[in-house]
């Protein structure tokens, strides 16, 4: 988990961790254009693989600041796995939404997309952008308002994630 | 009230509408007084992957059976689905340009395709399967593909 030495929260991006399918991969490709090359002093990135082994600090950073979950498919394993760990999500976004709106950037390859799926992925970074700087214009933001009780780490309960 | 069969594979349950008749390549047929609704079958929709668009055929226009009644994008392929009747064309879903993925969320309801006035419907009728023969045949394809 990456922090740079501010105190402000943070929002948290949350991508799904769906190995073997392009829309999978193009999730985490935005999540990476977002919290390293756009936004990287207002976000952070957790892997939502160790949400699901119940890492505590991964918990704690989405129980306590806005999240931003990205799935490739309908099964939305990010968005249920945020919500099982007590997180608080402030938006949600799908692949396949954002695909709908830019037919032309196809995505193909899972370890390696093609150039549909960068352009995708970055269509989908400017989204979720246009979606931080609207979280960060909101008063609630920076408040104690979005601190909670952390719930306890219990078995993981999702095993497609 | 909708009536199924149904199969299960892994974590997959297909279900078949009793009340519709399929051609093998997975579009179902449901007569309405003189129209007949058609549309993909649960099988085809969930083998596909999730609905990103759909082109359907134009209104007015008159299909011979196998032809192009849509093209349907998803996640996974594209494909035509074949016209399994003749006719003309007189609705199209009008709903799937927005919400395209009706088509995987209610398949036999929502999700339909197209309504058209059959040429002879009796005549396409015979040569499409009942929905038991349709099971069966997933099942078959099901089997092949293990």
């Amino acid at each position: 988990m990456k922090t740079k030495g501010t105190t402000e929260p943070r929002i948290v991006v949350i991508p799904c961790s769906g190995i073997g399918k392009s829309y999978g991969s193009v999730s985490r490709e935005a999540g990476f254009v977002v919290t390293e090359d756009l936004r990287p002093d207002q976000t952070q990135l957790v892997a939502l693989s160790l949400l699901v082994l119940g890492d505590q600090d991964s918990r704690t950073a989405v129980a306590t600041q806005p999240c931003i979950t990205l799935d490739g498919c309908k099964l939305a394993c990010a968005e249920k796995m945020v919500q099982q760990s007590g997180g608080r999500i402030a938006k949600s976004f799908s692949v396949l939404d954002v695909f709908r709106r830019h037919r032309d950037h196809k995505p193909k390859g899972i370890a390696e997309l093609n150039q549909g799926g960068l352009d995708l992925a970055r269509a989908m970074a400017d989204e979720i952008v246009a979606a931080i700087d609207e979280l960060k214009s909101l008063p609630p933001f920076g408040s104690n308002e979005l601190s909670s009780q952390v719930p306890p780490a219990t078995d993981p309960q999702v095993n497609h994630a | 009230m909708d009536m199924f069969l149904e199969t299960t594979f892994e974590k997959f349950t297909f279900r078949v509408a009793v009340d519709c008749y399929y051609n093998p390549e997975g579009v179902w047929s449901r007569p309405e007084e003189e129209l007949i609704r058609i549309g993909l079958s649960d099988f085809l929709q969930q083998r596909s992957g999730d609905v990103a668009f759909v082109e359907t055929a134009q209104s007015g226009i008159t299909l011979s059976v196998g032809d192009d009644v849509a093209i349907i994008e998803t996640i996974k392929v594209n494909i035509s689905l074949p016209s399994p009747i003749a006719g003309k064309v007189v609705e199209v879903n009008p709903s799937l340009g927005n919400a395209p993925e009706n088509i995987n969320q209610d398949p036999y309801g929502d999700g339909w395709i197209a309504l058209i006035q059959p040429i002879d419907w009796e005549a396409d009728r015979a040569r499409l399967l009942n929905a038991q023969s349709y099971l069966a045949l997933i099942q078959v394809k099901i089997e092949e593909e293990r």
